[in-house]
């Protein structure tokens, strides 16, 4: 018989105004395999708990059940307590008869009775609780980080700094992101790749920190502490440690008209190229659509007549190259890292509002021409014009022909808050950049003009609103409450109509140039990587954070943390403060030699397993392997399921797939429940 | 038939196998045959009674054919959409086995049948059968047949259920299932419950009670229906089986029509399509959910 | 196992003017066992008709749990977990969905009205949502009055349906 202790707290007056926890404990102390029942004020205070362990020793107690507030709150509590008065945690539980019961219910005989019967239930359960022990998984002391952005760079930066190695995969030629490209941040107006840059040097000298930029995480496999990662390092077609950086290829190289995608499209590169000149590392890559040598070979291959020459065609690049670094045979090259912790630091893209989009229900904006008004541009762009190092020289010059804009219409909200348009949300930082974007307008243009169209402005943060203010209050600046309706091209002005909300009138404005503040979005395809890494994304593709107060930089994933804007739209300020906590939880996980994990995970009854696999196919962890029985001769008799407890989360997706309930999931046994639905 | 004798000694003779698992004359219509010598071959025939689903004896599960692993088995079109369900679930090696297949024109409901095939006597799964040459086999025998006569009744007698109010189908299975005196022929026939320890006989905890009384009967039928929704092949071996006479057929149906409507699944004979339960579609549809 | 057995204690013709459903819910751990707690710390109050029982997802949740709790006089039962796309083990709601979607079309067939079973998806900051579910359902089901046991009668289609 169980020897099993009740102990119904009254949580002050909040279970016993409505529970009348002595008769609940007076109910189920006739209950068989009840040894002792009793009630008190404070079961989680220090005397409750001195209560609980001396009635276990007293009455040599096999389990203990506390009927009080959520397990979400003091499971850990009481556990730990029984485990000091020498019995296994898990062979105590709690039955919620606050939040679940007093707190909700009136009608005090009635309170009475459920919270009998949930307790009853429990003390069933809790006859079947087996003895558990936390599973030990050993750690490889090494980070990987997904993405070179700033958030990317400091998580790196951090993790190393701290002693721990780090591998970083960036998928562009160069480390930077988005932030590299902006001219001036708000709200300080620091220089972005002033303060950037350095660290960018500092990640490629780290000792501790290994790069696999132009490089994209292909696979992977493993669990939290033990990942197995495959990166797909994509033909760069340099080799990167003869490259000594001089850009004698760039200079050789015929094709000048591609356009830059640091510039956003409005300046132009070459086929063999660095994205920018501090890009780390700085090593070109070749453009193999571009590239007219890699465009003849394609060529060539593809008809069917004998090659006409021999002759190379181009390979200028090559003739220039001193060390001979330019390896036009070079492949995609697979290479494989194991890590013991994952951050995900993927950013974001802008939204586009041309006709074409990659996704259902999101569609672009035909009333703004779909992108095709010559001297519509949008944020990016605008910081591309802005900066020194831009394709201007940091002079704002309008795309089409040239011109300094003497009035510019800033449009707040494109895509964003706009269900119709697929994205609901708000971007967060565009109130902040547009008003940035108007204080480098004036101050490069000092009696032009600006009128922007907003929604709300949005400047919860630190010295924001005063910046906001100090735009909307400079001379010649108009801020208008509302959006444009329609735009388009009218000789060499693009002619913005909308309402001011507000005043109710409708304005029709002259433009020179429209700066379009986009929405910020996932990046493209990432559904790709996030099922890779098993992380969630919600229904615009950013991805899940594990919870949304208390666990904001962690998933659902052990082991994988996210940093920067592929969770949210963020700022730099709030981005790098994310990477910063991902860091050091990852730090503490790599502190440790070995991870203690709950042993809620899934056993297979190998006795009865059939082999069918239903579970293999229900596990998203793919914590299902296949185990060999063999007879004394070393014949295979079987195969049969058997669960990795590393990898396993305890979900219990497997045990109701498979159909003879030969697969049990610790603490949620078929014995526990059936007990609890018997006596409920 | 000469062909499939001659077959089924050659594979024996050259020992490509040590069964082949066919149909024979029995006291009583057709029966299963097991032929393990070679001069035994003559005894196999096919005809319109050779309604079992022999892809049963395929399974591991069967101790007393464990003698002879590598097995060659007489199927039909219907039957090879069980051998895939066996494969999807790793139930057997393609290899251990051979296949075959036989041209069918349909059967008889009972294999103690006389007489041509008429719309009163076909068995419901072959009523609307389009497969007149099973496929996934490896070798293929008989002359062409034309398609059975049709018969709509199994889908009228669901379609008559349906109908009925709650209470009136209550007591019509209620009636049914307190027949049941849990012999367990049902689950021995199906190809499907392979399982090495049958839920039914799990006893700690005992889900389904194992005396035969109606509560413990309705868990079992309920249960083992369940545990057949996307897996059912529709040979209606267990209905056939059933001593009391349960028509289980159509809670196998009924369940099979479920799973084509809202999973868009029929059983098939590709072993590489997913089963409708153990995958999903994010956007499976969910108006029951509140 | 307890001694009393709930169905016995309630006489067959309870009459619905006084007839107190037994409701059993099975929820998931993160999504709505939670939101169940916030309805509580928001003191939202609501019929005590539900016995709430915790799992670690919807996908744990096995058609045998339904079963053995009706066979246990439960007149109703409440399935909750994530919704789509947040499930804490991502996808085990789906799975659990394609199982309910079969398990009440196979009640439904057998007789056993499926309304009987809420499926819902209530996450952890709809305390207001689980409130109107255990609610409804309660106010449902006490409209259905209560699950009869399974009661022996003629039958209605007496017709060979073999083969
Ligand atoms: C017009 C504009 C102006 C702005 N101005 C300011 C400002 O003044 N002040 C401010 O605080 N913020 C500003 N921001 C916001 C700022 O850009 C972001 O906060 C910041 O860039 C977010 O950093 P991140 O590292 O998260 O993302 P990103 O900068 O987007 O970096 C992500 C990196 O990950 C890489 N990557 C993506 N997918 C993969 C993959 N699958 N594998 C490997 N690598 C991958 C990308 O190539 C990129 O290098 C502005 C934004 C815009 C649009
Ligand atoms: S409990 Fe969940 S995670 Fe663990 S093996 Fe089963 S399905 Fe996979
Ligand atoms: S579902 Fe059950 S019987 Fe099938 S392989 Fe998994 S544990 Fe074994
Ligand atoms: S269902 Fe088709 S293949 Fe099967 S016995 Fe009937 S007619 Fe033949
Ligand atoms: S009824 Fe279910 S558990 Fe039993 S043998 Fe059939 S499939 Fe397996
Ligand atoms: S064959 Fe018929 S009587 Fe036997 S267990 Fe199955 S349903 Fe019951």
């Amino acid at each position: 018989m169980a020897r099993i202790g009740v102990f119904v707290c009254h949580c002050g007056e909040n279970i016993a105004r409505t529970v009348d926890c002595a008769r609940v404990a007076e109910a189920l102390a006739d209950h068989p395999g009840v040894e002792f029942s009793t009630d008190y004020k404070y079961m989680c205070s220090d005397p409750g708990q001195s209560l609980i362990k001396q009635s276990m020793k007293e009455h040599r107690l096999d389990g203990v059940v506390v009927a009080s507030c959520s397990p979400h709150m003091h499971e850990k509590t009481f556990r730990k307590a029984v485990s000091a008065a020498g019995l296994n945690p898990f062979k105590c539980e709690m039955t919620n008869i606050r939040e679940h019961c007093s707190w909700i219910h009136e009608d005090r005989a009635a309170a009475t009775e459920k919270s009998t019967d949930l307790v009853r239930a429990t003390v069933e359960r809790v006859k079947y609780n087996q003895a558990l022990s936390p599973i030990t998984i050993p750690i490889t002391p090494r980070a990987l980080v997904i993405g070179g952005g700033i958030a990317g760079i400091q998580a790196a930066l951090d993790i190393a700094d701290a002693g721990r190695e780090v591998v970083l995969v960036e998928k562009e030629p160069s480390i930077g992101g988005h932030m590299s490209q902006l001219s001036e941040t708000f709200p300080t107006m620091d220089c972005s790749q002033c303060i950037l840059t350095p660290r960018m040097v500092d990640v490629a000298q780290h000792p501790r920190i290994t790069l696999h930029s132009f490089s994209e995480v292909d696979a992977v496999d493993g669990y939290i502490g033990n990942f197995d990662i495959t990166i797909r390092k994509k033909a760069r077609r340099v080799d990167e440690d003869l490259c000594n950086s001089c850009g004698a290829c760039m200079q050789a190289c015929p094709t000048r008209k591609i356009p830059s995608e640091f510039d956003a499209g409005l300046g132009t590169r070459t086929s063999i190229y660095v994205p920018f000149p501090q890009a780390v590392p700085n090593v070109p890559v070749i453009d193999e659509p571009n590239c007219l040598y890699l465009k003849s070979l394609a060529r060539r291959r593809k008809s069917k007549k004998p090659a006409r020459s021999r002759k190379p065609v181009c390979q200028r690049c090559v003739k220039a190259c001193g060390p001979k670094a330019i390896d036009f045979q070079q492949e995609d090259r697979l290479v494989t890292e194991k890590v013991g912790a994952i951050v995900v630091a993927t950013g974001y893209r802008l939204y586009d509002i041309g006709r074409e989009q990659d996704e259902p229900g999101i569609s672009g904006y035909g009333e703004y021409g779909y992108g095709k008004v010559p001297d519509v541009i949008d944020g990016l762009q605008f910081e591309r014009l802005m900066s020194a190092s831009g394709p201007t020289g940091g002079e704002l010059r309008r795309p089409s022909d040239g011109k300094v804009p003497r009035h510019v219409v800033f449009l707040q909200c494109i895509g964003s808050r706009d269900p119709a348009k697929g994205m609901e949300y708000c971007s967060g930082i565009c109130c902040m950049y547009t008003a940035k974007h108007v204080l480098l307008f004036k101050h490069k243009v000092h009696n032009g003009r600006a009128t922007v169209f907003y929604m709300d402005i949005r400047a919860a943060g630190k010295g924001y609103d005063p910046f906001t203010r100090q735009a909307m209050e400079e001379p010649g600046v108009q801020y208008l409450r509302g959006r444009a309706s329609e735009l388009y091209r009218d000789g060499d002005v693009v002619r913005v109509l909308g309402v001011d909300t507000l005043s109710q009138e409708a304005v029709d404005i002259k433009a020179d140039l429209v700066v379009l503040a986009t929405a910020i979005r996932p990046q493209k395809g990432i559904q790709d990587l996030t099922r890779k890494l098993s992380v969630s994304v919600d229904h615009h593709g950013f991805m899940n954070e594990a919870h949304p107060k208390l666990r904001p930089v962690e998933t659902a994933t052990a082991g994988v943390f996210l940093a920067g804007a592929c969770q949210a739209p963020r700022d730099i300020p709030d981005t790098v403060a994310m990477a910063s906590a991902a860091s050091s939880k990852v730090l503490a996980l790599l502190s440790r030699d070995e991870l203690e994990r709950e042993p809620q995970v899934a056993l297979v009854d190998t006795a009865n397993c059939s082999g069918c696999f239903h579970c293999e196919r229900a596990c998203h962890y793919g914590a299902i392997e296949h185990e060999e029985i063999k007879d004394g001769q070393g014949r295979l008799i079987r195969v049969v399921a058997r669960v990795n407890p590393g990898v396993c989360q305890g979900c219990g997706s497997c045990v109701a797939a498979c159909l003879s309930n030969c697969i049990e999931l610790q603490g949620y046994t078929d014995d526990q429940i059936f007990a609890s639905i018997q006596a409920i | 038939m000469k062909e499939l004798q001659d077959l089924a000694r050659r594979l024996l003779l050259e020992g490509r196998v040590d069964i082949v698992i066919g149909y024979q004359q029995g006291p009583r219509g057709v029966r299963p045959s097991f032929v393990t010598r070679p001069e035994q071959a003559d005894a196999l025939i096919f005809d319109e009674r050779c309604v079992h689903n022999l892809v049963t004896y395929l399974s591991p599960r069967r101790a007393h054919l464990a003698a002879w692993p590598r097995r060659a088995v007489v199927v039909k079109g219907c039957d090879t959409r069980a051998v895939a369900v066996l494969l999807r679930e790793s139930h057997i090696d393609r290899e251990d086995i051979v296949l075959i297949g036989l041209r069918c024109g349909g059967v008889h409901r009972s294999a103690e049948a006389s007489g041509p095939l008429t719309a009163e006597s076909v068995a419901f799964r072959c009523a609307d059968c389009s497969i007149r040459e099973p496929e996934l086999v490896d070798h293929l025998l008989g002359d062409p047949r034309p398609a059975p006569p049709g018969n709509s009744r199994l889908a009228e007698r669901i379609g008559q259920l349906e109908s009925m109010s709650h209470e009136q189908r209550r007591e019509f299975w209620n009636n049914e299932f307190s027949r049941c005196i849990r012999c367990h022929a049902c689950r021995q026939v199906c190809p499907m419950c392979y399982c090495e320890r049958c839920i039914a006989d799990k006893t700690r905890p005992r889900w389904i009670e194992s005396s035969a009384h109606l509560r413990g009967n309705t868990a079992w039928n309920m249960i083992r229906a369940m545990h057949l929704a996307g897996r059912c092949v529709g040979c209606g071996e267990c209905g056939r089986a059933c001593p009391v006479g349960i028509p289980l057929g159509l809670l196998n149906r009924k369940l099979a029509m479920v799973v084509d409507e809202h999973f868009d699944y029929r059983a098939t004979d590709d072993p590489e399509v997913p089963g409708p339960l153990g995958s999903f579609r994010s956007d499976d549809a969910e108006e029951f959910i509140v | 196992m307890s001694n009393q057995a709930p169905s016995a204690a309630r006489g067959p013709s309870a009459d619905n003017a006084t007839f107190e459903p037994r409701i059993v819910a099975f929820v998931c751990n993160w999504c709505t066992y939670t939101g169940a707690d916030l309805a509580g710390t928001s003191r939202i109050q609501m019929a005590s008709n539900v016995r709430i029982l915790r799992l670690p997802c919807t996908g744990r949740i096995d058609p045998l749990f339904v079963m053995k709790a009706f066979e246990r006089g439960a007149d109703g039962i409440i399935v909750s977990g994530c919704h789509p796309g947040d499930c804490h083990y991502i996808v085990g709601n789906f799975h659990a969905r394609r199982r309910f979607r079969v398990f009440r079309e196979l009640l439904d067939f057998l007789g056993v009205d499926p309304e009987r079973i809420t499926f819902s998806w209530v996450s952890a900051s709809e305390g207001g949502k689980w409130a109107q579910v255990v609610n409804d359902t309660t106010r449902r089901i006490r409209e259905m009055g209560p699950m009869e046991s399974w009661p022996r009668a003629s039958t209605a289609l007496d017709d060979d349906l073999h083969g």
